[in-house]
């Protein structure tokens, strides 16, 4: 009996732990007894589908967020780097135009880390400028029209990225699920990994870890652009088609998943794996919204609500957390089962 | 114990050896663009740069711009790096001063500048007192100001004159952004400098800007000395709002619609502006004329470019490399000076 | 134990409403096909003519305009930008189209018929697009299902996915991007799904995979407007062996770019060779930013600009406007493509010198029409255009009240 209290406190912090998977079954589940066909293995393909681009974006994305900084030129370089896949398909083919168009993301994401770390710019400022120049290249490579490409042989290749291999699984979304288990595990079960949330939860202590807190941060700058250049690209040949705004949306979209799903900018916080989910679950509401066959205005109404209050929420928490910084509650808990067991 | 000493009086000297800098800095670059404007017009590759109605196009370009930024340079002081909202912000208040022009023009204004002192309490309660990350907090926001401009107005956007009958509203609110004093100086370049240099009175000359350096640049310790940090981080977001308020007037004047998608770019833009005004990240450092000075600068970049006729698209490439490196030798300078920048 | 068996109990369940519900989706729903010869007759009775828009202009008229179609130049794309040809693959895209698996007409009239309409965004355009294309499709008992994907090219495959799952009886399509385009018609055409694609000139190929394309001629309507344009140059500034303007663009990346910029140069090239293009530049719709634009060209060209040519009547406009009323240069004619309230007020206090005619409502009700044409089995041709008009000071009034 004594322990109830307790246990009441611990389901709370494994509900807190957990909220972005809880809020996922909710959603599923709400959406799959209400929504008008929304639970059909052809639905729940096309929300595989369209979540594939925002969540290998989301990657790297939260690991940059975790290391506690911000890279804003996410959707530009997904642009960018469709771009550079698709003109040079016409010349060399997939085989080399892409490679080359994921070396140019590896680039981009070394430029913003070198800026970061070496010239010691804010992460904010330094990939608003790199958005602009990114924005600029785009538009100069391609003389301001989207890229497509037709042919059987391109055809082909889309057709396959997004035909059912599996039940329900077309080889993007495979891709996508591999690229989500390697990052998990990279981030949570590999020296590496763990040190981005090392550097994120203290600089200082990471650098006295011994930890080299440049290179992690250069890594982790890297690994966003290249994971957004290859969500880019891989958009671009399912649609055999690159247009000059296809990362556009996808900032915001991305910023407020990995925020819902609990990764903070105060860094050494959350993981991609809920990033991931929290992408689904928002793809779902979306979905749902429209299988409701409600606007978009309802859409975005409550997608700024849920993330205004997880943002609220957390500095709500984390303001208690400072309030009550230094009471021992669970000292003063002990007192308590020692007075109630002391017989009058 | 000597060694201390001499440690803080340097340390004095160089703050103010580099609070001159930093107001002085910018100016150093827009000379710089000035003289290279120049030079072209020497050599003849272009022409009329150096003649008023030039620079007062420039000037009245950067207007609005440099009204915004004067105020969202108060949170960028504070520490705060910067606020999102603007856009929204921009538009719902725009939105509102439409909606409400059928109660009249002064009721209309009356009623922006209420919503979007709200909008900036509301930023300045959660971010101040709550510290939730203001920049994660502000996009926050903006998304949702964004989804009451559409959940209330659906998709429309409103005409003022089709709003009200009341032709004298309609033509007095045409003229926020049209006025022209004795012909020459509109009403946003008015009110930027009036906004600036208040703003600039009030960082630098009274106990309130002192307050807000110290927060700024060490919350903590303004904390221990007795500082209400709460009331002034929140105070800076109202101040940012009531600008963008402004601004966002004299937009839907100008453009004679109220509409969700006003507003569009001012948040990078005005982020731009601050930090070439060398204002850091880190809080506390830079002045309001600095800021100007940044505007001023974007100004004369954008002007140069097109009167040399360099395409859109390559403005943009110059634009973002031109930003990072000024950024980046503003931090460069700031490090040798002992003061390590964010 | 108890326990236990409730619980396999539950899972068993789960399991079988699961495949239950999954049995549901993606099955076609069958055509009533013994009222089609009743439903026919009935639909070819609807008169859709006496329709009006908001504007008091007739809600459906097609272009009168038969565009003549030169022969394709090998290699379009190493013609100056000056020559027509070289826009001929955005221009005529479709006419020619090699129509693959399209459906045959049931001939079962447009009665009742399920059509999913899907648009690029939401726009107050979309709004007037959208009342248009309901009119006529009330006026034929269509049950019409609006979707907006917000401009987000991931949501419109999306929503065309869903459309597909749905299988209504038609799919309405504005592709959010001329390339694009391809693949969404493959995937709705392999669906075995008829399509319209309307309002957004999609690549030649896409057209293979739809029925028809419905909209408005951007090319020929931008030609149109030059011409005006031109007259009004030379009539303000005769004699004058040079007249300069220069364009304020389109945002980058769509046709629309291409066709209210090089549609009227190629076209100048040929009509009025004495008209040189000055200078190009996109300053996105930002009225302030078109302005600052606009006041740099009069530092730089002076009293060599004598027009501007831009692609959007309402933001643009008014930034173009208040930078020649603070120079003081009444003299610039400008012209600006679109069709807002904005710009009619223009036209009316005469900033603007013209604007084109480009009916929103039309341009739905136009798509539904030719949908509900298809279901009576009528012959449609490769493109629907809508009609071409030019609004100046002279018959502006006639377009009041705006659609949007």
């Amino acid at each position: 009996m004594h322990n109830k209290p307790m246990d009441k406190s611990k389901l709370l912090a494994i509900g807190d732990r957990f909220r972005i998977y809880i809020l996922f079954l909710v959603i599923f589940i709400f959406m799959s007894l209400f929504a008008p066909r929304f639970f059909n293995s052809y639905n729940l393909t096309t929300i595989l589908r369209t979540v594939s681009m925002n969540a290998t974006l989301a990657l790297g994305f939260s690991v940059v967020m975790i290391c506690g900084h911000l890279d804003l030129s996410i959707g530009r370089t997904a642009t960018f780097a469709a771009v550079i896949a698709l003109l040079l398909q016409k010349s060399v083919g997939y085989g080399l135009s892409v490679p080359i168009a994921i070396a140019a993301g590896v680039l981009v994401g070394l430029v913003n880390g070198l800026l970061v770390v070496k010239v010691k710019i804010n992460s904010f400022i330094v990939t608003i400028g790199t958005m602009t120049i990114l924005q600029g290249a785009t538009y100069t490579m391609t003389g301001g029209n989207s890229v497509s490409l037709s042919g059987s042989n391109v055809f082909a290749i889309s057709d396959f990225l997004s035909r059912p291999l599996l039940p329900m699984l077309p080889p993007r979304v495979i891709l996508t699920i591999l690229f989500v288990l390697l990052f998990h595990f990279f981030v949570t079960h590999t020296q590496w990994g763990r040190n981005f949330y090392l550097l994120g939860g203290n600089k200082m202590t990471a650098w006295l870890a011994g930890i080299h807190t440049d290179a992690v941060t250069v890594s982790a700058f890297i690994l966003s652009s290249t994971m957004a250049a290859v969500g880019g690209i891989l958009f671009a040949m399912e649609s055999s088609a690159a247009t000059l705004n296809m990362g556009e949306n996808s900032l915001m979209y991305v910023v407020s998943a990995t925020i819902i799903g609990g990764t903070a900018m105060s860094g050494g916080k959350g993981g991609v794996l809920k990033s991931v989910i929290a992408i689904l679950s928002l793809e779902m509401l979306y979905t749902g919204t429209i299988l409701f066959g409600l606007g978009n205005e309802v859409k975005i109404f409550i997608s700024g609500l849920i993330l205004a209050f997880v943002v609220l929420y957390e500095a709500y928490a984390s303001y208690k957390h400072e309030r009550t910084l230094g009471q021992r509650s669970e000292l003063l808990k002990e007192v308590a089962m020692l007075k109630a067991r002391v017989p009058k | 114990m000597n060694r201390t000493i001499d440690t803080d009086t340097r340390a004095l000297r160089t703050n103010r050896f580099s609070a001159i800098m930093n107001s002085v800095g910018v100016y150093a670059i827009a000379l710089l663009f000035l003289l290279l404007g120049m030079l072209l017009q020497g050599v003849g590759v272009i022409n009329n740069f150096m003649t008023t109605q030039n620079l007062m196009n420039i000037v009245d370009a950067v207007a609005l711009l440099g009204i915004v930024a004067a105020g969202m340079a108060f949170i960028t002081y504070s520490g705060h790096y910067a606020d999102m909202s603007v856009p929204t912000t921009i538009a719902l208040t725009g939105i509102v001063s439409v909606e409400l022009l059928r109660f009249g023009f002064f009721f209309a204004m009356a009623g922006a500048i209420l919503c979007g002192i709200l909008i900036g309490l509301i930023n300045g309660i959660v971010v101040g007192k709550f510290k939730a990350n203001p920049i994660i907090w502000t996009l926050a926001m903006n998304y949702v100001s964004l989804g009451i401009i559409r959940f209330v107005w659906v998709n429309k956007q409103i005409y003022p004159d089709v709003i009200t009958d009341n032709v004298r509203a309609v033509m007095l609110f045409d003229n926020i952004y049209r006025f022209r004093l004795f012909n020459v100086l509109s009403l946003p370049l008015i009110l930027m400098l009036i906004l600036v240099a208040a703003g600039q009175f009030i960082l630098k000359r009274t106990p309130y800007g002192a307050q807000l350096k110290l927060t700024g640049s060490a919350r903590r310790t303004a904390r221990f000395t007795g500082i209400n940090v709460e009331m002034i981080v929140a105070s800076a977001y109202v101040i940012s709002a009531f600008t963008t308020t402004v601004a966002g007037l004299a937009i839907t004047s100008l453009s004679r619609v109220g509409a969700w998608y006003n507003g569009a770019g001012y948040d990078f833009r005005a982020v731009t502006a601050i930090v070439i005004g060398g204002m850091t990240l880190a809080g506390g450092r830079g002045s309001i004329v600095g800021v100007l000075g940044g505007t001023l600068v974007i100004g004369l970049m954008n002007n140069i470019m097109t009167l040399l006729g360099i395409g859109t698209f390559s403005q943009d490439i110059i634009r973002g490399a031109i930003f990072i490196l000024v950024v980046g030798i503003n931090a460069k300078t700031l490090r040798s000076q002992g003061r390590d920048d964010a | 134990m108890k326990r236990q068996v409730r619980m396999l109990f539950l899972v068993m369940v789960l399991l079988v409403s699961t495949a239950v519900l999954f049995a549901q989706g993606g099955k076609a729903t069958g055509p009533s096909a013994a009222d089609a010869a009743a439903n026919l007759e009935a639909s070819l009775k609807v008169d859709t003519s006496v329709l009006k828009a908001a504007d008091g202009q007739p809600l459906l008229k097609l272009s009168a305009d038969v565009p003549k179609i030169p022969t394709r130049p090998a290699n379009p794309e190493a013609l100056p930008d000056t020559n027509p040809l070289r826009w001929f693959d955005m221009e005529y895209a479709g006419w020619d189209a090699q129509k693959t698996n399209i459906p045959a007409s049931p001939k079962s009239g447009a009665i009742g018929k399920r059509i999913t309409f899907i648009v690029h965004g939401d726009h107050p355009w979309t709004t007037a697009c959208s009342l248009g294309a309901q009119k006529v499709a009330d006026a034929y008992g269509i049950q019409l299902k609006v979707l907006s994907p917000n401009w987000d090219l991931a949501v419109q495959n999306q929503m065309i996915d869903q459309a597909i799952n749905e299988r209504p009886d038609m799919l309405l399509l504005i592709p959010l991007d001329a390339t694009t385009a391809v693949q969404q018609a493959r995937r709705v055409n392999q669906a075995g799904i008829p399509l319209i694609l309307f309002n957004t000139l999609p690549t030649a190929e896409a057209m293979n995979y739809a029925i028809t394309w419905t909209g408005p001629d951007d090319f020929g309507q931008m030609r149109k407007l030059a011409r005006v344009f031109a007259d009004e140059l030379r009539a303000r500034n005769p004699g004058a062996k040079e007249l300069g303007i220069a364009y304020v663009q389109h945002a980058p990346g769509g046709s629309p770019y291409f066709a209210r910029s090089y549609g009227p140069v190629s076209e100048l090239a040929g009509y009025a060779p004495e008209v040189v293009t000055l200078d190009m530049q996109a300053p996105g719709f930002e009225a302030d930013r078109t302005m600052q634009l606009v006041s740099d060209w009069l530092t730089r060209f002076g009293p060599r600009l004598k027009g501007i040519f831009a692609a959007d009547d309402s933001a643009q406009a008014l930034g173009i406007a208040e930078a020649l009323k603070k120079a003081g240069r009444a003299d610039v004619v400008v012209v600006a493509a679109g069709n807002s309230k904005i710009g009619m007020d223009m036209v009316t206090d005469g900033s603007l010198f013209a604007i084109t005619y480009q009916t929103a409502e039309g341009d739905g009700a136009l798509a539904v029409q030719t949908a509900a044409d298809w279901f009576n089995g009528k012959e449609l041709p490769n493109r629907r255009n809508l009609p071409q008009h030019i609004i100046t000071k002279k018959d502006v009034a006639d377009f009041y009240p705006p659609q949007w």
